[in-house]
């Protein structure tokens, strides 16, 4: 019997592999978690597809060719940066200008003091040696004032070669007016040193600002071997095991795309995977009929914040990995050093400090049996919020003594006992989570109090409630699949990509019908790439946006613009739009000042292949039926006792006020005091706040 | 308030919030202002007072524009008794009559946060303003003899009153500044950022109550003094003493200005002394106290513990002493002018108490840095026939070193500490009728030690605009050298010039000169000084700097002691040794 058609999300984190399967007959999900594979990746993807594969009675063989559609999110071009762990790479750059990825823009590491001068030097990705200026020169106007010199060129890439280098990034000065020498640049690599990768910083962001489009092109071609190589040996080892449908990449913009599109540009596989949580969040917020959402993922090491406005996921082209500025258009997510390993410390004023340090994944919090360090899951633990038997559902045992014993080292400083010290723990690590909620929202002119958060992550079902609560947010939704997050996303994410061409003019000044070539030749170069993977035209989606400042200004915002014919008429609209937009970020506009534009951005999507949560029987208010046990838990200022409800038991309209407890096998859900919960018909948890509707 | 209780987790979150909302203003400055030195290089200062003016939260800033913010607060507090109220807000530029800014382009605007009719706190934002009025653009005017020559003075006025913008009195300001319209979107921005400040305030006091706002704020003081005073008992009591000059005052040319520095260590109580320093001068090197204070404290600062940098308030005060007398260029009196206090006298005040603290402690020896490298260049952009004022700090050399750690690179002016950034140069060159010919690293131009200063910078650009003028107030460091620490080598000197044709002419700091169409820019700036004697350095880390051609095989061998073959790149182990037990 040919088994059920099927569909497979796979999420390589830092310490586990998530497998999400959609059997596409029933409806149902399957989880599967197993342990990451740093040395080689692919071995604790094959690993998570056989444990899948015997989860539903089947050979590999059989599992991978029933799946349709395989959707592939990995931290590897993360991990690969954060550790330092990137290829010999070196630079083709304008002569007389090679040290702007030292000189940055006189940028300290981000978040050091001001008043910390005791800091390493900057180390840049490709050192001063390997950074080679070749004769050339374009004009901000897109004139050549020199042309490339070839033999230069050559000799200096064959520099590089006699280096060991393996990777090449192309970097010239305003080639986003004119990439016609950064091309001719990377022919030249190619034919010198065939086996080099090879990037160039036109393809990677087509916008200005060199040091900005520098690096992340430094970025790229530092992750790029090591992720080009990793898809490849994966997209082998997926077929000889009888894989035929489609593998698909998350990338960083949160699109999809084949690997054949995305593979020369790596930069875009950064934040591969939580760069998905929106699109979940987007997905379980439909169902409730929320389109003002906040995406909340509490892992081992860190907290990820990601917003949803209007049903309308955010990018951003500001951001900065590790010590790294990335440019290229991602999801607006931040992070903050907070998650369930989060070590807690005393610092220098006597205060108790939750993260940035982590215990990570090894030794992992000290209730896992090797570590010793107090952490916030001991702390959760300690207060009764987790069972010490029944984490991923009796898989791991904790040690509640350790935990306290861990927890005794801060308590000591702190004059508490150790449950005080572990209130306060769980307390700061909350505020530290509501803090960065606050930043990231407020900043972009978004009322948390108007939305509903969605919880994810192993952390987030335990403290979401407690951060909604103390941000006044009316309402949470935990998804069953909440441990399994990312990969969740990765189902409701479309098909597409990112375009941009810089088009600095003042809007008086600009020509719509220049403009309109510009969107034109960008969706034309859409729909040409969308045919290559079997995309019929019609059912491409275009959003065009300009970016826009007042004449004078330095920062842009980016503004919509209706599709089709651009004319006069589209561009005094836009003006117009940028000022209401300008108005709601900053709460001020200046309809009196010029506005100019600078970047034409499109981007061009289609939608992945629809699917549905499946439903649950209904059984009405009572939960009294899933009713598990009852734990002493620490809740306001004691411990009381509370109500434990299994959640395999649980059915469509059960209510369940808090405080209380959920447990399921991958994920346990705390009620705190003033929420309700009510199960929903896809099974996933609505708390409300008590006195709201 | 004695029956608050307040528990560490309460302690640590009103902290951070209240220095996450200040952050929060700059980002908002930064992405709404038409300046290049506010918005892309962040010459600009955001922070929160108390109502007496005790300073609560300062994380990012220049020193010398907000670490003397307790004293306009006073003083408005003062000025205002009983009339002033919620909506409010207050500008100054004015280094007298209560304004204590360290100079004209300055601006500052003050926000008082009322709560329940109560006043509470202040939110303060200074940014330097494209344009100030006075005798030329930008505010660096060499050769005024009093500091109405500087510009617009703006004494502690209301600008808003109780949420209504005091239109009549804007207008006579702007009417008297260059580029009216660009100021005043930054000024809106400047307004725009307080008011946020005082939404987070405010949603901090419901949240936790104002005895528990107030409270946790004195016990943050009270830890943080606590701190400080143990660094400063870590020193060995006694007097250290430094001291700096700028090259001149740029009215009584080429003679130098010095200020003196005694710093007295008495158990854990540290008085910096400028007691020595030369009178207040005609030029326009002069400080006021808040501005000397601003960079005394953030010197010392720098060389306390950085765990506790994320920390410094009133409480950090309270453990430092700052005398400077009345008269003295660290000190001035009306009419004095002040233009080029921050990077000329703010620059030596900081060089100067970090030298006398290095030599205090060796653990934490701090270089001196590049000089800044400025000007304001202005003429006419033929492409929109329209008046353009450049000015940057991308022509800066580096960091200096610091015990441990070799400079920073690229980052400029010890003045702004870091917090000042470069712009971009493709930006620049759209924007500004200047080419850049070169913009890179250069060899052997840094302080020597055991740990080198970060590297100096060469910049060159060709003038494809009108004739206009340049005025080099705003550099330093042609004849006086930045210093080196325990051994380690002082900054080496710094060019501008002009090559006019054939002809090379020579552009020496606070001095204003004509430029022509053509005309390429050449500017030649020194990396820090070093900590340590270099010939103590990790032979290893000079080859790497060779390799990376910042330091030269003739270097390496005569400063570093290091014998490195060209060919092979490699250290010649036998010649090393033999060199460095000479």
């Amino acid at each position: 019997m040919a088994p059920n058609p099927k569909r497979l999300c796979v999420d390589i984190g830092g310490t586990f592999t998530d497998c999400l399967v959609l059997d596409e007959a029933t409806g149902q999900f399957s989880l599967i978690k197993s342990p990451t594979t740093p040395s080689d990746p692919s071995d604790g993807f094959m690993d998570g597809v056989a444990k899948a594969a015997k989860e539903f009675g089947e050979t590999i063989e059989v599992f991978l060719g029933s799946i349709g559609v395989l959707i592939h999110g990995t931290t590897l071009a993360t991990n690969v940066l954060l550790t330092g762990k990137g290829a010999k790479t070196g630079m083709l750059t304008t002569q007389n200008f090679r040290d702007f990825l030292e000189i940055r823009r006189a940028i300290k590491p981000l978040h050091i003091s001001l008043f910390n001068v005791f800091i390493p030097p900057n180390r840049p990705l490709i050192p001063r040696s390997l950074r080679l200026g070749v004769p050339e020169r374009t004009l901000y106007t897109g004139e050549i004032l020199e042309p490339l010199n070839d033999d230069e060129t050559a000799a200096a890439v064959a520099k590089l070669q006699a280096e060991g280098v393996e990777a090449a990034a192309v970097c010239f000065l305003h080639s986003y007016a004119n990439p016609t020498n950064e091309r001719r640049a990377a022919e030249i690599v190619k034919s010198v040193a065939p086996d080099m990768y090879v990037t160039t910083s036109h393809e990677t962001i087509h916008v200005w600002r060199e040091f900005e489009r520098f690096n992340t092109t430094a970025v790229g071609a530092y992750v790029g071997p090591a992720v080009a190589n990793y898809l490849r040996r994966l997209e082998e080892r997926l077929k000889q095991s009888g894989f035929n449908g489609s593998l698909l990449m998350m990338l960083a913009n949160g699109l999809v795309q084949s690997v054949d599109q995305c593979i020369d540009r790596a930069v875009y596989f950064l934040h591969s995977g939580p760069a998905a949580a929106p699109s979940g969040a987007r997905f379980l917020g439909e169902i409730e009929g929320k389109d003002q959402l906040l995406s909340v993922d509490m892992g081992g090491t860190s907290f990820d914040v990601g917003l949803v406005r209007h049903g309308e996921i955010p990018t951003t082209s500001e951001s900065w990995v590790a010590d790294q500025r990335v440019a290229i258009r991602m999801v607006d997510i931040e992070s903050v050093g907070t998650g369930g390993g989060s070590i807690a410390s005393i610092d220098s004023l006597g205060l108790l400090r939750v993260g940035p340090e982590s215990a990570g994944a090894d030794p992992g919090p000290a209730c896992f049996g090797k570590g010793d360090e107090p952490t916030v899951t001991d702390a959760d633990l300690v207060l009764g919020m987790l069972s010490a038997d029944f984490f991923l559902g009796g898989d791991i045992d904790l040690d509640v003594e350790r935990s306290k014993t861990a927890i005794e080292k801060v308590a000591k400083s702190l004059e508490m006992d150790v449950v005080e010290a572990a209130h306060s723990i769980f307390t700061l690590a909350n505020m530290s989570m509501a803090d960065e909620i606050i930043k990231v929202s407020t900043k972009r002119g978004y009322d948390v109090r108007q939305a509903t958060m969605i919880g994810g992550g192993g952390g987030g079902p335990v403290h979401a409630g407690f951060i909604a609560d103390r941000l006044n947010i009316p309402s949470v939704i935990i998804p069953s699949v909440a441990s399994l997050y990312s990969a969740f996303g990765m189902y409701a994410m479309d098909i597409g990509e990112d375009y941009a061409r810089s088009h600095v003019r003042r809007v008086d000044a600009a020509e719509p019908s220049e403009i309109a070539a510009l969107y034109q030749e960008m969706e034309a170069e859409a729909l040409a790439a969308f045919e290559k993977i079997g995309v019929k035209k019609d059912l491409v989606k275009f959003r065009r946006t300009i970016d826009m400042r007042y004449i004078g200004q330095f920062h842009e915002v980016e503004v919509d613009v209706e599709g089709g014919d651009f004319t006069a008429e589209s561009l005094a609209n836009a003006a117009e739009g940028f000022g209401a937009k300008h108005f709601e970020l900053f709460t001020f506009q200046m309809p009196w000042k010029g506005v100019e534009l600078l970047t034409l951005r499109v981007k061009a999507t289609t939608p992945n292949a629809p699917f549905q949560l499946p439903e649950i029987s209904s059984g009405g208010p009572d939960a009294g039926a899933a009713k598990k046990l009852i734990r002493q838990c620490y809740f306001g200022e004691e411990f009381i006792d509370v109500q434990v409800y299994d959640g395999s038991k649980l059915t469509a309209a059960n209510e369940i006020p808090g405080p209380a407890i959920i447990e399921e096998t991958t994920t346990t859900v705390v009620i705190p005091e003033n929420y309700d919960c009510l199960v929903n018909a896809n099974k996933n948890y609505v708390l409300t706040r008590k006195g709201e509707s | 308030m004695s029956d608050i209780k307040l528990d560490p987790t309460t302690i640590s979150t009103i902290w951070h919030s209240m220095q996450t909302a200040t952050k929060e203003m700059r980002h908002i400055i930064d992405r709404t202002c038409q300046n290049m030195l506010i918005s892309q290089l962040h010459d600009v200062s955001c922070g929160l007072w108390g109502a007496d003016g005790s300073t609560i939260a300062v994380p990012v800033g220049l020193p010398v524009q907000f670490l003397g913010g307790e004293f306009p607060v006073r003083d408005l507090v003062a000025k205002y008794p009983d009339d002033m109220a919620p909506g409010d807000v207050f500008l100054s530029n004015d280094p007298y009559h209560g304004g204590h800014a360290n100079h004209l382009p300055d601006w500052a605007f003050f926000r008082p946060i009322f709560y329940n009719d109560e006043l509470l706190f202040f939110t303060m934002t200074r940014a330097h303003q494209q344009d100030t009025g006075g005798s030329f653009p930008g505010g660096y005017f060499p050769n005024g003899h009093d500091i109405h020559a500087e510009g617009i003075c703006i004494p502690p006025t209301r600008v808003v009153k109780a949420g209504v913008e005091q239109t009549e009195i804007f207008e006579l300001i702007w009417n008297n500044v260059r580029f009216a319209e660009g100021v005043k979107i930054d000024n809106y921005a400047m307004i725009a950022s307080t008011k946020v400040c005082e939404e987070r305030v405010t949603d901090l006091l419901d949240n936790f109550g104002r005895d528990t706002v107030l409270a946790c704020v004195e016990e943050m003081f009270d830890r943080t003094e606590r701190a400080v005073r143990a660094e400063i008992a870590k020193i060995p009591d006694g007097e250290y003493t430094a001291e700096a000059a700028t090259d001149d005052d740029g009215t009584t040319l080429d003679e130098h200005v010095w200020i003196r520095v005694k710093v007295t260590i008495d158990g854990d109580q540290m008085t910096i002394d400028f007691e020595d320093s030369d009178k207040q001068r005609t030029g326009f090197v002069n400080c006021v106290y808040a501005a000397t204070y601003g960079c005394a404290s953030g010197a010392a600062i720098m060389t306390f513990d950085p765990a506790l940098s994320d920390y410094h308030n009133a409480g950090t005060m309270r453990a430092i002493d700052i005398k400077a007398p009345l008269g003295s260029v660290v000190n001035c009196e009306y009419p004095a002018t002040v233009g080029a206090s921050p990077v000329n006298m703010g620059n030596q005040i900081m060089e100067a108490v970090l030298d006398a603290l290095s030599k205090a402690r060796p653990d934490r020896a701090i270089a001196a840095w590049g000089k800044h490298r400025g000007d304001y260049t202005f003429g006419v952009d033929p492409r929109t026939n329209e008046r353009y004022v450049r000015t940057s700090f991308d022509y800066d050399g580096s960091a200096g070193a610091v015990w441990g750690y070799d400079g920073y690179q690229g980052v400029t002016s010890l003045t702004a500490m870091g917090a000042i950034n470069r712009g971009d140069m493709e930006e620049m060159e759209a924007r500004l009728p200047w080419r850049i010919l070169k913009y890179e690293m250069v060899e052997d131009f840094t302080g020597e030690g055991r740990w080198r200063g970060g590297p100096g910078i060469h910049w060159e650009a060709v003038n494809e605009g009108s004739d206009g003028q340049m005025a080099t107030g705003s550099s330093d460091g042609d004849v006086v050298q930045g210093f080196g620490a325990q051994g380690g080598n002082p900054s080496p000197v710094c060019r501008t010039y002009i090559d006019r044709g054939d002809e090379r002419i020579r552009v020496k700091p606070h001095r204003m000169v004509d430029i022509k169409e053509g005309d390429i820019i050449i500017k030649q700036s020194s990396g820090g000084g070093g900590v340590g004697d270099p010939a103590e350095r990790d032979p290893e880390m000079v080859l790497e700097d060779v390799i990376n051609e910042l330091v030269s095989i003739k270097a390496a061998r005569e400063i570093y002691k290091v014998d490195i073959d060209p060919k092979t790149q490699t250290i010649n182990e036998d010649e090393t040794r033999k060199l460095r037990a000479a």
